[in-house]
């Protein structure tokens, strides 16, 4: 009796097993998306059911399995009856599956076996069908942590003015497409765009300051989805794994506006020095952003990410350095009578040692970047400014 | 436990680990077969194609572009375009301000043109398409989408015309930035010529692409992607505004104009035979 019961486990076993590979509901699947094929409809009868061949090949399968009658409505076990077929290389079952592909029927219809075979209840070998490709996702986000680095983030619409930096993004993904995403971001170049400086340099006309605002920093938080997600092949040899991540966020940023371009001063006996550039603080703005781009996935725990983010932000230049138009007004008046600035009534905010002073090294009287500071609160200006930048990164998933 | 009992787990042991690892075999297959079983193998087709450009960017100028091309592609990922088209082209709102407010600014007596001011219109390009990735979507459950991306590179001619918005060869109106013959001062509508300095050329053109094309039900399909045109900016420097508005020629050629880029996002569809 033992060895019969030992038999019988040794058989039972596999199709049990084999049963559950192809049924679907218990192959390991990470992610919300469906990793195998839908289950087949409901009893829907065939229209037109092929005839079955009349020298069809007896299928192995256990005894328990059902036959399959090709003129009877598709049972639900059809994943039961292909589980011998992962077994054995012999051609499948010839009736035509619930979720066979569309356009089998144009294409050339094979008998080799092995593109008859089924994997996940499709064709896979089979060339000409389309069916069930991307539904399997290798890489599950669902509850895992991302942290985002982009070492280069360059504006692409820059107009008025160019800006370039890094960020950093954090991101934990409540579900397979959704998460909450929180990110920073330094510029380390913002400037005005040679547009611009050609603008004024040629036709004395310049954009408004509100509309050439600079963006020094940000930091926002909002969510994250990826609707979409596929798979590629490059030059048929490596596949990777990508998603369309769609983001959207709100936070601040701290705004800064051009003074005065970097200038040549020549000081007393005939030295020239050589002035940078200088800027004036314009305070810290509402900031918002909507974005989109690709994440391609290597691996379970790296990505590269490519995007292209819409930085918003609202500018309204009344005030530079916290100086305000009266209190120009006065530093210019006291400018004019040699007048310490100390003694002026000026507003709280105003950093006026800003504007005084001899800079040591170059020479540069701050005093004479007053009334270019004047110029810009002279008439308040105010715009919604778009930033659009790109950015390239990689991040670490876990 | 006695030998026949270990024998027996370890029979019933390795019967399930086997179609364990075909799964994991499978799934693997999955993988593999899921883009490289390419439903759309465009290598050997004719294909024609019809687009519409937008600019991406403006600051003097804007075009927009209508091209229409026709590819063969030789390879299922490499192919040869030519395209031909037009792009209507304009000066933007910035250029109309920038020409009314310089005829009034006469502290400005010596200045450079701007540069960038080129407008192209009738142009023609041949190329090549690399296209070494092809992909899958899932836009919805089971409604995949078929894709190549590609990068697109070409040179040809194009006609270029300038219209300058600093040298106003005869001022209606200096106050009014005025240098054409319209009937009303308000309405810039009502003038059928205008007085600005023009200059046309045919140049060579560079133009470079990344792309998507989308297939949609076997023949048709669908292209979006990012392209460039690149042209030789040429501009005058050292205009003297007594010379111009009399409309005598003025100054020198830029020693190094530069070049010009219009960047735009196409859309387009494509058939192929």
């Amino acid at each position: 009796m033992r060895p019969i019961l030992s038999l019988a486990l040794l058989v039972a076993a596999p199709a049990l097993a084999l049963a559950q590979a192809s049924g679907g509901q218990s192959v390991p699947a990470p992610g919300a998306e469906t990793s195998v094929p839908p289950p087949p409809a409901q009893s829907q009868p065939k229209p037109e059911a092929p005839e079955p061949p009349s020298s069809r090949p007896e299928p192995i399968a256990p005894q328990e399995a059902p036959e399959p009658e090709a003129e009877a409505p598709a049972p639900q076990g059809t994943e039961q009856q292909q589980a011998p077929v992962l077994a054995e290389p012999t051609p499948p079952e010839p009736a035509t599956p619930e979720d066979a592909p569309v356009l089998a029927a144009e294409a050339p219809r094979t008998t080799d076996a092995q593109q008859q075979r089924l994997v996940h209840g499709a064709p896979l070998y089979n060339p000409n069908v389309s069916v069930h490709i991307v539904q399997k996702k290798r890489f599950a986000d669902e509850g895992k942590h991302e942290f985002a680095f982009f070492p280069a983030t360059v504006q692409v619409n820059g107009k008025y003015t160019n800006h370039a930096g890094s960020a950093l993004q954090y991101i934990y993904h409540l579900h397979e497409n959704f998460a909450f995403q929180a990110s920073g971001q330094y510029n380390w170049y913002s400037n005005e765009s040679d547009f611009n400086l050609e603008l004024i340099d040629k036709v004395r006309e310049q954009a408004q300051a509100a509309s050439s605002l600079l963006l020094v920093w940000g930091a926002q938080a909002g969510v994250e989805v990826t609707p979409l997600y596929g798979k590629f092949a490059f030059l048929n040899d490596s596949l990777a794994q990508f998603s369309v991540v769609l983001s959207g966020g709100a936070g601040v940023g701290a705004t800064r506006h051009l003074i005065r371009p970097e200038v040549t001063n020549e000081a007393e006996g005939g030295e020239r020095f050589t002035v940078p550039a200088r800027f004036g603080d314009t305070g810290t703005k509402f900031l918002g952003s909507v974005g989109g781009g690709f994440r391609l996935q290597f691996g379970e725990s790296y990505a590269l990410r490519m995007e292209v983010r819409d930085l918003i932000y609202t500018a309204r230049v009344d005030k530079v350095d916290g100086c305000n138009l009266a209190d120009f007004e006065a530093l210019e008046a006291a400018r004019a009578a040699n007048q310490d600035f100390s003694t002026l009534a000026l507003s709280g905010s105003c950093n006026y040692q800003k504007f005084d002073g001899v800079d040591p090294k170059t020479k540069k009287n701050y005093r004479e970047d007053i009334i270019l500071g004047r110029d810009l609160v002279a008439e308040p200006s105010s715009d919604v400014l778009n930033n659009i930048s790109f950015y390239a990164g990689f991040s670490i998933l876990f | 436990m006695n030998a026949r009992t270990l024998s027996v787990i370890a029979s019933l042991a390795i019967s399930l680990a086997a179609p364990v690892a075909a799964a994991q075999e499978d799934e693997q297959v999955l993988d593999n077969v899921v883009v490289r079983n390419r439903l759309f193998e465009p290598g050997g087709q004719l294909e024609l194609s019809l687009g519409v450009g937008l600019p991406v960017q403006t600051h003097l100028t804007a075009h927009y572009f209508l091209n229409a091309g026709v590819a063969y592609n030789l390879f299922d990922t490499f192919a040869i375009e030519a395209r031909a088209g037009y792009a209507a082209s304009r000066h933007t709102g910035l250029a109309r301000s920038i020409s009314e407010s310089f005829l009034n600014r006469e502290d400005k007596q010596i200045t450079d043109e701007l540069e960038d001011l080129w407008e192209m219109n009738v142009h023609g390009v041949a190329g090549v398409r690399w296209a070494p990735i092809y992909g899958k979507l899932s836009l919805v459950s089971d409604l995949p989408a078929h894709f190549q991306a590609y990068v697109w590179a070409g040179g040809g001619l194009g006609s270029f015309q300038r219209n300058s918005v600093i040298q106003c060869t005869r001022v209606v109106d200096r106050e009014l930035g005025i240098c054409d013959d319209r009937s009303a001062p308000d309405d810039r509508g009502s003038a059928n010529e205008n007085y600005w300095a023009k200059e046309t050329r045919v140049a060579p053109v560079v133009s470079a692409a990344v792309g998507f094309r989308f297939f949609v039900l076997g023949k048709h399909g669908v292209r979006l992607e990012l392209r460039d045109w690149v042209f030789r900016d040429a501009y005058r420097v050292n205009l003297r505004r007594e010379d111009w508005e009399a409309g005598r020629e003025s100054g020198e050629p830029a020693s190094s104009p530069g070049f010009t880029h219009l960047v735009q996002f196409d859309l387009g569809y494509t058939f192929s035979f």
